[in-house]
């Protein structure tokens, strides 16, 4: 239920969008060009502090956002970057990646190495899923919806596929609240102690019943938007207009952004 | 004579081109006429709703829709799509379903917006039915934050400032309090009273009355099994029981229980 309910904030967190604060005082199309551009300086630096560099440059943003930095965190550090955690583990021990033993062990018969070169290259890896991932959020919490994928269009994402992204986000609140009733339909009639086996037996059945349930929400509200009008080109009140402010930061994000490709790949 | 809104000619629909909800359904229904669609549970009620709203089409059959075929031909024409949804609302039985967007305000100016409505016209449609809807303490929160009447009001508005002219709703009543019911009944009846055509698909026999001048009756065979006005067809209890629009309730009067037909229509306690 805590993960529903953080998962909930999640999607409504709509409201920082609403703040006065730095980021989003910018023109839409502005910000997601910069916001898509220190993602890609972000993939292509090899050096890790610079990259460490962006990501506190992420936070500062993030700041001046005026948004909870520990709201912040929580958002960016669960799901992508500890799976990504998983997944770079193996990297860290000499057999993936030989070179110089920080620390060994013996597992069984077997003496394993965690090497410098393997931290390294597992700590690239990770820090460039945060703030990658960081970029992102921050640019998802700071827009409204709508303008979004309005800017989305601007910068010629086909229509489908705008489509659905935006089909999705006006179910997936509905969703979360058949996860939740369901959960508790089964607290109510089963409580919350139960075999393993019985256990897995419901979370089977679930997925199976959501899966259907999902499919008629998700015509629903394409029917509700249908019936007002909606023609697959969301339009909003806001209209877009750049200022001093938009062209100042994207002239200062381009040489924040070269500066650190040049000391990223440069061999220092 | 009435000008024609919609003109149904046996119509014909299934889903999945195997489970018949609707089998050659007739109707005809006039400018500002006040409909009800009754029938028990399954009988095709927001089948038929859904159709009249150009959401799905009939398998078989015609349905006019002010003079023009009803069809997805309709709809691919951007100027006739947006002119027949600028006429009619829908308004669902489930609110959360229609409350999609992060505020109640965004909700109700989504439609206009659409539609080409301008920016002023969007934001005088949205103070004048907030403030006939007694909504306007609701428009900057959001849609999940509200109560069920709060959200069925809601969806009412967000309805009212795309259309005027043709309300559809489904099931606007139920599983509210009376004080709500009384409510959205009185919002039906103003909107009817501004000159729109009214067409609900309802349980509730107890409104039925006031909303309604006729009914019109989907039976187990899913088509009009009958149809006449509502004062007329309300006293014909044959007809209520044959539909499941009333039943047997038992009731305890000075602790002596009796049992006997409990209609819905007096709120009967």
């Amino acid at each position: 239920m805590g993960a529903l309910s953080f998962f909930k904030d999640s999607i409504y967190a709509e409201e920082y969008a609403s703040y006065k604060g730095f980021l989003q005082c910018l023109d839409v199309r502005i910000k997601v060009l910069i916001m898509l551009l220190f993602v890609v300086c972000v993939i292509l630096s090899k050096n890790i502090f610079v990259i460490f560099f962006l990501y506190l440059l992420c936070l500062l943003l993030n700041i001046f956002s005026r948004i909870n930095i520990l709201f912040f965190l929580k958002r960016t550090w669960i799901f992508i970057p500890l799976f990504s955690l998983f997944i770079a583990l193996p990297a860290i021990f000499s057999v993936v990646t030989p070179g110089d033993e920080v620390f060994g062990f013996k597992l069984a018969v077997f003496h394993l190495s965690i090497t410098r070169q393997g931290l390294l290259s597992a700590g690239i890896f990770l820090i460039r899923v945060v703030t990658s991932v960081s970029f992102v959020i921050l640019l998802t919490l700071t827009t409204r919806n709508t303008e979004l994928l309005r800017a989305l269009r601007i910068f010629k994402v086909p229509q489908i596929f705008v489509m659905i992204i935006g089909m999705c986000y006006r179910y997936i609140y509905l969703f979360v609240e058949v996860i939740e009733n369901t959960y508790l339909a089964i607290k109510s009639r089963v409580g919350l102690l139960m075999p393993h086996k019985k256990g897995r037996d419901i979370v089977a059945w679930n997925i199976g019943s959501l899966w259907q349930r999902s499919y008629y929400l998700n015509q629903a509200v394409y029917n509700a938007m249908l019936s007002r009008g909606y023609t697959g080109e969301p339009k909003t009140m806001h209209e877009f207009k750049t200022s001093y402010l938009d062209w100042v930061s994207l002239f200062g994000s381009l040489a924040v952004i070269f500066l650190a490709l040049y000391l990223g790949n440069a061999k220092i | 004579m009435k000008k024609l809104i919609f003109e149904l000619e046996d119509v014909w629909y299934s889903y999945l081109s195997k489970f018949p909800a609707l089998c050659g359904v007739d109707l005809k229904i006039g400018e500002g006429e006040k409909i009800a669609i009754v029938g028990a549970n399954g009988t095709g009620k927001t089948t038929l709703l859904q159709l009249l709203d150009g959401l799905i089409f009939p398998d078989k059959g015609v349905i006019r829709a002010f003079g023009n075929r009803l069809n997805e031909e309709l709809f691919s024409e951007p100027d006739l799509a947006r002119n027949f949804r600028k006429k009619v609302g829908f308004v669902f039985q489930n609110a959360d379903v229609q409350l999609f967007c992060p505020t109640v305000k965004e909700d109700i100016i989504f439609g206009p917006l659409q539609l080409g409505v301008g920016h002023e016209e969007t934001i005088k449609r949205l103070k004048d039915i907030s403030e006939q809807l007694n909504i306007a303490h609701l428009i900057e929160r959001s849609p999940h934050q509200l109560s069920v009447g709060e959200k069925r009001k809601v969806a009412i508005a967000t309805t009212l400032a795309v259309s005027g002219e043709v309300l559809i709703l489904d099931e606007p009543t139920a599983g509210l309090d009376p004080k709500t019911t009384r409510h959205i009944v009185d919002i039906i009846l103003q909107a009817n009273k501004n000159g729109a055509t009214i067409i609900t698909a309802t349980h509730d026999l107890h409104i039925i009355e006031e909303i309604a001048d006729t009914i019109y009756c989907l039976g187990s065979n899913r088509n009009i099994a009958r149809s006449g006005a509502s004062k007329d067809l309300l006293k014909d209890k044959t007809f209520l029981e044959e539909n499941n629009l009333v039943h047997v309730h038992r009731h305890a009067h000075a602790d002596a229980i009796h049992t006997h037909e409990h209609e819905h229509i007096d709120h009967h306690h």
